[in-house]
């Protein structure tokens, strides 16, 4: 049977094994929205964080918290209803991608708030979160990015 | 290193797109591949219920609340034989002379 597949089909089904694989996916992008709305949830926690008054530290944190699972919950039902990963997509250039990520917003939030601090700035947590929030924002997608790009290049029959 | 093995069964257009979908997923849901490879509840059955007796694909039934849900995932064996079938694939192309798919 193979003798008869030429090598224009056997081209063209490689092809569409590689699309279809890429369909799933694309499935787990997580949406650029998403980035900046935990962004924004970072700042709110901030804001409250600044205030140093119980009931708006009280208001700010169940709103972070359910903010947080309520975007999360969304985006990532919606990929797990329809498809689950298979594990060996994301390797070890994706753990080192996300922690390097982490890495970058605990620095630019909670090393830059505890700076600010010491220096005596107002509002550190809020200015902390601020710029936290932008890095989430702007980085989220380029993370993505980098993930899907690992994920393509470990589906079955690409070439390394 | 993956031994090619040309596997008719899975050569076949429309079980190829529904096994290439399962090859990226630990499962997948019953009504995603349907809608993905767009055909029939029917259609799909009887192509899972194929790969399913070859062996190389699992059929799970089960209920979320009480809605029911059926997904799929391939066997082991069903992953390695399409794993050489990708590699057989990848022979005819490359003993033709022509460069083999980009990466990516």
């Amino acid at each position: 049977m193979s003798d008869e597949v030429s090598p224009a089909e056997a081209a063209q089904a490689l092809a569409d094994i590689q699309l279809r694989q890429q369909q799933v996916i694309d499935l787990a992008t997580i949406p650029a929205w998403y980035w900046w709305a935990v962004g924004a949830l970072m700042v709110v926690l901030g804001v409250g964080v600044d205030s140093h008054s119980p009931v708006a530290i009280g208001l700010t944190v169940p709103v972070f918290v359910v903010g947080i699972l309520a975007a999360t919950g969304w985006v990532f039902g919606r990929a797990f209803r329809h498809a689950q990963l298979r594990n060996g997509l994301l390797d070890g250039r994706a753990v080192v991608s996300i922690l390097g990520f982490v890495a970058l917003i605990d620095l630019a939030t909670i090393g830059l708030a505890f700076g600010l601090r010491a220096a005596g700035v107002g509002h550190p947590a809020t200015l902390a979160c601020v710029v936290g929030g932008l890095v989430m924002g702007a980085g989220g997608p380029v993370l993505m990015r980098r993930l899907r790009a690992i994920m393509l290049s470990n589906r079955t029959g690409v070439a390394r | 290193m993956t031994v090619p093995r040309f596997d008719e069964l899975i050569h076949s257009p429309t079980r190829l797109a529904i096994v290439s979908l399962l090859a990226a997923s630990e499962w997948a849901d019953f009504s995603y591949i349907r809608d993905t490879v767009e055909l029939s509840d029917s259609a799909l059955s009887k192509q899972l219920t194929t790969l399913e007796q070859a062996g190389y694909a699992e059929i799970r039934k089960g209920f979320i609340g009480k809605r029911p849900r059926t997904s799929a995932r391939l066997t082991i064996q069903g992953r390695a034989a399409f794993e050489q079938h990708v590699a057989a694939l990848q022979q005819i192309v490359v003993r033709s002379g022509a460069t083999i798919l980009p990466a990516g």
